[in-house]
């Protein structure tokens, strides 16, 4: 694959510790697109293997609004099922730039290890330095052992080793992961992949592309988004005033993942001042909220804000899908903060009404008045379509303006193969399962 | 007439940055982009942008904006953090000058942080 690719997949076999490359043909690209598509054709290449896929969409990291999203696809410790995991923020991004377009990672490795990924080289590693460590201590480390505060890690935290509640994190943050994948990259003995991407995307058509992506962001501007930020707006959004009015108190900035116009992250601080702008001198001022899940629940229970903060930074550390913990917890009648916080160690599955292969993070509820939303069928597809061309998977729930035949004209564009709706029909059906 | 930036409507979501490289590049690349969003301060919710100018370097702070001297940084550093390393080796900000339309990194900036004064 010449455009928009790096044109290298590699083959990770932790038993031996050896690595295999493979070009990126143009007809896998051809046949399958790219992100989940792609991601489930070397999962059932691979499947002896037990594989974990890490993969980029055709339009990860380019300018096509949206464009944040890696995909992990594996077997969920929790449904039994093959999943397609989320990977926001910048991680999806970094791991396109990063010299390999996917990445199947196969059997267990004997001793705790790491991958290192970065201009083209994908180096297998030992790390039992890491082993002990809690989520963010082990991102720490592993930036200053490589020297540089960019690299990008999915991770796990202590609880994978032990509970198939532990997600995949995106650096310090939970990824949206909702199906126990950090616990299936446990089973491999894999503690983490660091990920730096310092590479070039080429393009088949490069002014026509771009003038496309300038032209679909100036529509998606003025969309039902427009003049909305953060997870607030997203809770007005949803019908659900009184979430936003619990969490307010607590809210300092709102980011984006990686060129999405809607910024669907919130950031809770749990000291200091909320509405302080200057850096602040502690290390540590709180924990990112990536999605309403958990927050939703222990709003339900009756939790005090700066308890329910307090819960959710003790499960990103541990590595914990705390919108998971929480659903298990309330199950169990465990409702007070202290009963919460002390479970989380050991807290494990099994949780009731998982099943599809997209994540329940992105909501599947009406949001700002768009008016599929609540349709089962079309939330699978719209998850599809993102989780194929590497698209933020609430970004294109929002922006009907990224239309199926938008995308499959900016993949010629952008690419200079042929695709066509039916071919990604095709594609759609098989990744929905 | 400069590229401006007000950092409270930033998201630090890098279509600045990524337009930028576009237009130095031709190819989607990140490396020598004159803006860049500073990120690496997660835990403590803390971003910005910086932007090369010809002779100076603007950051822009959620506190406010900051102007240093490109000579000055040079000698004393502070120019930022990680995300910047680099920046002083990059090329200045040419206003896009091959672009009928003016900036790139003006026109996707989704939440309008990025504009011409």
């Amino acid at each position: 694959m010449e455009f928009l690719a790096s044109d290298q997949i590699a083959i990770v076999d932790l038993a031996s510790g050896e690595v295999e490359t493979e070009e990126f043909s143009d007809e896998l690209c051809q046949e399958k697109i790219g992100g989940a598509g792609i991601n489930l054709a070397l999962y059932n290449q691979h499947a002896d293997g037990d594989p974990i896929v890490l993969g980029a969409g055709l339009f990860t990291g380019s300018m096509v609004p949206g464009s944040c999203l890696g995909v992990v696809t594996a077997k969920s410790p929790l449904t039994g099922q093959v999943a397609h995991a989320p990977l926001t923020q910048y991680l999806g991004m970094e791991l396109k730039y990063s010299g390999f377009d996917y990445i199947v990672i196969k059997n267990a490795a004997a001793a705790p290890t790491m991958l290192w990924v970065h201009d083209g080289i994908l180096d297998v590693e030992e790390a039992g330095g890491l082993a002990g460590l809690d989520v963010w201590a082990a991102v720490d480390q592993v930036r200053a052992d490589k020297g540089d505060d960019l690299i990008q890690v999915l991770g796990t935290g202590p609880a994978a080793a032990s509970s198939d509640l532990a997600c995949l994190m995106n650096n310090y943050w939970p990824s949206g992961d909702r199906f126990g994948l950090g616990h299936a990259l446990a089973a491999k003995n894999l503690k983490l992949v660091a990920i730096r991407g310092l590479g070039l995307l080429e393009i088949a058509d490069d002014e026509e592309f771009v003038d496309q992506c300038v032209a679909l962001q100036g529509e998606v501007k003025g969309g039902v988004w427009a003049g909305k930020k953060g997870l607030l707006d997203l809770a007005k959004g949803m019908g659900q005033d009184a979430l936003a009015d619990w969490l307010a108190p607590l809210v300092h900035r709102h980011r984006a993942n990686f060129n999405t116009p809607f910024a669907a992250n919130s950031f809770l601080f749990l000291q200091g001042d909320p509405s302080a702008l200057p850096e602040p001198e502690e290390a540590e001022m709180g924990v990112l909220l990536t999605d309403l899940g958990a927050a939703a629940l222990f709003q339900q229970m009756g939790l005090e804000l700066g308890d329910a903060g307090a819960i959710l930074k003790q499960c990103a550390k541990l590595g914990l899908d705390a919108g998971l913990a929480a659903k298990v917890c309330l199950d169990g009648g465990k409702t007070d903060a202290a009963a919460i916080s002390g479970a989380l160690e050991g807290l494990s599955g099994p949780v009731e009404g998982l099943s599809g292969p997209f994540s329940p993070a992105t909501p599947k509820t009406a949001v700002f008045g768009v008016d599929q939303a609540g349709d089962d069928a079309w939330w699978t597809r719209r998850q599809a379509v993102a989780h194929i061309f590497g698209l933020d998977p609430l970004f294109v729930l929002l922006a009907p303006e990224l239309s199926e035949a938008k995308l499959v004209e900016l993949a010629g564009i952008g690419t200079e193969l042929e695709f066509s709706q039916e071919g990604l029909d095709a594609v759609i059906a098989e990744v929905c399962g | 007439m400069g590229v401006k930036i007000d950092p409270l409507k930033c998201t630090a979501c890098m279509a600045c940055e990524l337009a930028c490289g576009y237009h130095r590049d031709d190819a989607f690349a990140l490396l020598s982009s004159c803006i860049v969003v500073y990120r690496t301060r997660d835990k403590k919710d803390y971003f910005g942008v910086i932007l090369k100018e010809e002779e100076d370097l603007v950051i822009a702070r959620p506190e406010g904006l900051e102007v240093k001297r490109i000579g000055a940084v040079e000698e004393g550093g502070g120019g930022g953090d990680a995300s910047a390393k680099p920046m002083l080796l990059r090329e200045a900000c040419d206003l896009c000058e091959d672009r009928d339309d003016g900036p790139l990194c003006k026109q996707v900036c989704p939440v309008d942080a990025v504009y011409l004064d």
